[in-house]
Parts: structure tokens; C-alpha cells; sequence
């Protein structure tokens, strides 16, 4: 965007085999503070290991990741979480045993000099605004599928990240709950953080994001503004298979 | 009799805080790293010694042994997670838990050896914490050596639990036993817990090796019928809770000695007490498959 201003994150020739298959194939990628871009794709088409090869969940084969211009390789997924970068997961993964409170509790504790009052008290505020301040109480495995991808965002939020990748947040949630992660993420958006969603909801990403990404086979096919991806032949042909 | 039965039963208390010691380093191992450690007994048999060399070679005396041979168990135990375990993190093994097993069953039988070969066969007796004992129940006596070791074994107990729920170490351990994933995208960072979990394991089991010592003496098989029973304790408890496996601890410490009284004949006790555990815990499996109090009703799952 600005120039001069390193990307937020940048992959350069990203690349991650399983056995001899790529499923990142030398991908070339960044996100710039403050943008919101949908990252989509066919199922297998490499969206959800690029999440984990951003975040430090899966070992890079090759080329490199960037966070604000500096090379991060090697670094464990929690040294992404110190750097700012959140991410939600397709199955929710949450500290299941724990009430929802705690859950927001966790991050917030496990960042240095944090004092528990103040992080109760932020928790509590970002409860207030996903709607699950009445449940706090209450187990996370008791709540609803929906509810626990709230409170995943949720937990993401306590850790105060610039860049957030939510991966497939609107899988399995009912058209009311649709729309209110779409106003949540408007909200933060606009709040200043940036985010990155893959999704197979077109009509969510379109409603949400100014930028799309599209992958196929583990490339990037397209990228750019949101009209001129939907024109775009590789893509069409990349969804319908031919 | 009734005295012999009540004065059988404190001596089941005290081998159950033993047994609890060594049973929920063993869990907060199995919780976090999700291997079974079955060279835990050896660790205890370790935690001994380094007690007993504490004392004898450097002199100082035995209170202050114990938290002295925890503090190395403790170091020790880390070197061999980091020595031996690591490989357990990254992708290149797939078949993690049979890793686990081949190589702390290894280390087992190597630490015995090793054993056998630095501190020699014969046992060996650290000296008493305190001389005497304490007359109780009508001219039965109780060692004050196995009041300390009760006593000293139970707060070692209550200072792991507060860290286990009052510290942000204690509460970023349970975090990673539930989700790894979550824990660290929260910016825990995994393997640091796993040497953690590895660490004070090891120091509660060798910390029961330096109370024990005075009562048992040392030997290098010593840590075989414990680490038995631990596990014993571990499934009974419910894999991974700790407030569970302490209960069954206490419970089949107690249960066990009661046992061994009750045998018409008395001397022939002991030999069976192994067996009276493994019978208890086939029947406590039949009945409840997940332990006595499951996965469910514990602080530190």
C-alpha cells in the first residue's frame, strides 16, 4: 500500500510438499496493514496450509515468511502470537474443559507483566461484544458450534493481534450468526485490525472483503480487487473443474 | 487386632502419599506429552541416591537433602527430556506414542544398570531423619522416618496443586494438556511446557526417593514395584487428572496395607500386595473404564 511501509505479512516462494505432492506451490503473498482480504479456493487447492505456514504451525519447505519486513523462519507458532498475528482454526480448538472466561483468561495471562484484573476486565469487554458475556460461567465444550467460533475470536482478540486469519468462519453457522461475525469483523476491521479470511461462503467474502486471493493445486491463480476477480477465466475455470 | 489394623492403615497412608508423589509426576508427564514414562520408577530410584550422595558426600544435612535432590532430579530429568524426547515434537517421527514407550523402557533399563554399575548392587540406607519412633495405639509404634516422609510427602503435594491452579506456569501446563494447537497460537510455547511437565515429574518422584530412603533403603531396582503401582494408580485415577490419581493413590496405599494385615498369614503379605493393585484395577476397568473419577471431575486434566 504505502510505499516504503514493509507488507504485514509477506510469503516469498512459500512452499510445502507431502510426500510428492505440493500443496503450497511457490506462492507469492502479502497483506498490507488495514486490508481485509478473502482467500479462496476449492477444496485442497493449499488455503488452509498457507494459514498454518504464515502462523508457524507447519515446518516451511521452502522459501520464507516475513512479519513487518523482518524473516521469521523457524519461529513456533507461539513467537507468531508475540508478533501479533492471531489466527482462528476450521475445527475450533478451544481449552474445551475450561468455562469461557477462562479461555479468554489464558492469552491474556500468558503475555508478560499482565495483571489479572485488567486482563479480567479486557476479556469481559470483548465478551460484551461477541454476545457471550451471559455464558462465562459455563464450560467451553458446552457451547453451541457457533458460539464456540465467537469465543474463539474472542480468544484471538485477547492477545491483541494487528493481523488475524480466521480460517473458514462461517462453516456450519446459521444465517443469523453469518451476519453477526460479518458485523464483528467489520467492527475490528474498521478498529484498525487486518485480516485475511478463507471461506467457501462467496457471499460472506464478497459482502466483507475488498481484496481476493484465489489458489488452485496450491497456487495463486488471482489477486486483486474483488470485480476483476470475479471476471476472471482461470477462476471460473479453477471452480468448475474444467 | 484393632490396633494392628489402625497402626497397618497409618503405614498405608504413608506409602499412599509415596505412591501419590510418583503417580502425579507420572499423570502431569502423560497429560502434557502424552507418552506413558516407564522410566518414572528409575527416576524415583535416581531421586534416592542423589539424596543419600547429598548427605553423605556433601555433607548437608537431611531436610535440606530432599529439596537438594529434587532440585537435581529435576535438572536431570529435563537433560533426558531434552536429550531423549525432542525427536517426540517434530514431524519427522509419526508413531509418537510407540516412541515414547520403546525409548523411556530403554532408559529404564539403562538408568538400573548404570545404577548397579556407579552406586554398586547392595542397598544402601541414608541416615534417619529423625531417630526413634512414636508410640501409638497401645505400645505399636510408628518411625518418626515415616511421619516425615507422610508428612513432607503431603506438602509436597499441596505446593503442586497451588501451582499447579494459583500460578501462570501451572495454568499455561493445563492449557497445553487440553490443546496444544490452542495453546500455542495463544503464544504458549509448547516444548518449554513439555520440559516443564518432564521436570517437576521427575522432581516429585525423585523427591519420594529421598523421603522414602531412610525407611526402605536405596536399591537400583527400587523403582520397579513403584512405577508398577504408579500406573495402576494413573488408570484408576482417570488418565491425566491429578486430584484423581492422589485419591487412588492414598486409597490403594491404605487398601493395600489393610490387605496384607488381614492375610491369614501375615508374613507372607507383601508378595501379594502387587497383585491385590492389579486385581483392584481390573475390576475398578470392568466396572468403569474410565477410572474412578473419570476424565472429567479435575482441576489439571
Amino acid at each position: 500500500m504505502m510505499n516504503g511501509t514493509p507488507p504485514l505479512i509477506e510469503a516469498i516462494g512459500l512452499a510445502k510438499h507431502f510426500g510428492g505432492i505440493f500443496a503450497v506451490d511457490h506462492l507469492d503473498f502479502e497483506v498490507h496493514a488495514g486490508e481485509l482480504v478473502g482467500l479462496i479456493g476449492p477444496n485442497g487447492s493449499g488455503k488452509t496450509t498457507t494459514i498454518n505456514l504464515l502462523t508457524g504451525h507447519l515446518r516451511i519447505d521452502g522459501g520464507g515468511v516475513r512479519v513487518r519486513g523482518q524473516p521469521v523462519a523457524g519461529l513456533p507458532a507461539s513467537g507468531f502470537a508475540g508478533l501479533g498475528v492471531g489466527r482462528t482454526f476450521q475445527i475450533t480448538q478451544l481449552f474445551s474443559r475450561m468455562s469461557v472466561l477462562e479461555n479468554m483468561l489464558v492469552p491474556g495471562l500468558a503475555r508478560p507483566h499482565a495483571h489479572k484484573t485488567h486482563v479480567t476486565r479486557e476479556a469481559r469487554r470483548h465478551l460484551e461484544f461477541l454476545g457471550l458475556a451471559a455464558l462465562e460461567s459455563l464450560a467451553a465444550k458446552n457451547l453451541s458450534g457457533g458460539q464456540q467460533k465467537l469465543l474463539e475470536l474472542g480468544r484471538a482478540l485477547m492477545l491483541n493481534p494487528a493481523l488475524l486469519f480466521l480460517d473458514e468462519p462461517f462453516a456450519g453457522v446459521n444465517p443469523y450468526l453469518r451476519d453477526e461475525i460479518i458485523r464483528f469483523v467489520q467492527t475490528l476491521h474498521e478498529e484498525g485490525r487486518t485480516f485475511v479470511i478463507v471461506d467457501h461462503d462467496l457471499d460472506a467474502i464478497q459482502r466483507l472483503v475488498h481484496r481476493l486471493v484465489v489458489m488452485s493445486r496450491g497456487k495463486k491463480i488471482a489477486d486483486g480487487p474483488l470485480a476483476s476477480v470475479r471476471e476472471n477465466q482461470d477462476v471460473i475455470k479453477a471452480y468448475s473443474g474444467t | 487386632m484393632l490396633d494392628y489394623i489402625l497402626i497397618q492403615a497409618a503405614n498405608g497412608l504413608v506409602i499412599g502419599v509415596m505412591f501419590a508423589l510418583i503417580a502425579t509426576g507420572l499423570t502431569i508427564i502423560f497429560s502434557i506429552l502424552k507418552i506413558v514414562n516407564f522410566a518414572h520408577g528409575e527416576i524415583y530410584m535416581m531421586g534416592g541416591y542423589f539424596g543419600y550422595y547429598v548427605i553423605t558426600l556433601l555433607g548437608v544435612p537431611p531436610f535440606p537433602a530432599v529439596l537438594v535432590a529434587m532440585a537435581i532430579t529435576f535438572l536431570f530429568s529435563i537433560g533426558l527430556e531434552r536429550g531423549l524426547l525432542t525427536p517426540l515434537y517434530s514431524p519427522r517421527i509419526e508413531r509418537k506414542a510407540d516412541y515414547g514407550i520403546l525409548i523411556t523402557f530403554g532408559l529404564s533399563v539403562f538408568l538400573r544398570n548404570i545404577a548397579i554399575i556407579l552406586f554398586g548392587p547392595f542397598p544402601l540406607r541414608p541416615p534417619s531423619f529423625i531417630e526413634g519412633s512414636l508410640a501409638v495405639f497401645g505400645g505399636l509404634m510408628i518411625s518418626y522416618d515415616r511421619l516425615v516422609a507422610a508428612g513432607g510427602g503431603l506438602l509436597l503435594l499441596v505446593a503442586l496443586i497451588w501451582f499447579l491452579n494459583r500460578t501462570v506456569w501451572g495454568q499455561a501446563l493445563n492449557a497445553v494438556s487440553q490443546s496444544r494447537e490452542s495453546a500455542s497460537i495463544v503464544g504458549i510455547n509448547s516444548e518449554r511446557m513439555y520440559m516443564l511437565a518432564f521436570g517437576v515429574g521427575g522432581a516429585l518422584a525423585g523427591g519420594a526417593g529421598a523421603l522414602i530412603a531412610p525407611i526402605y533403603s536405596l536399591s537400583p531396582s527400587m523403582g520397579l514395584v513403584p512405577d508398577t503401582q504408579a500406573f495402576v494408580i494413573v488408570i484408576l485415577g482417570g488418565l491425566g487428572s491429578v486430584s484423581g490419581t492422589i485419591i487412588a493413590a492414598l486409597l490403594l496405599g491404605i487398601s493395600q496395607n489393610l490387605f496384607i494385615a488381614l492375610l491369614p498369614d501375615p508374613s507372607r503379605g507383601p508378595s501379594y500386595a502387587n497383585a491385590f493393585g492389579l486385581f483392584i484395577m481390573m475390576l475398578v476397568l470392568l466396572f468403569r473404564p474410565t477410572g474412578i473419577f473419570g476424565r472429567h471431575a479435575v482441576a489439571m486434566d
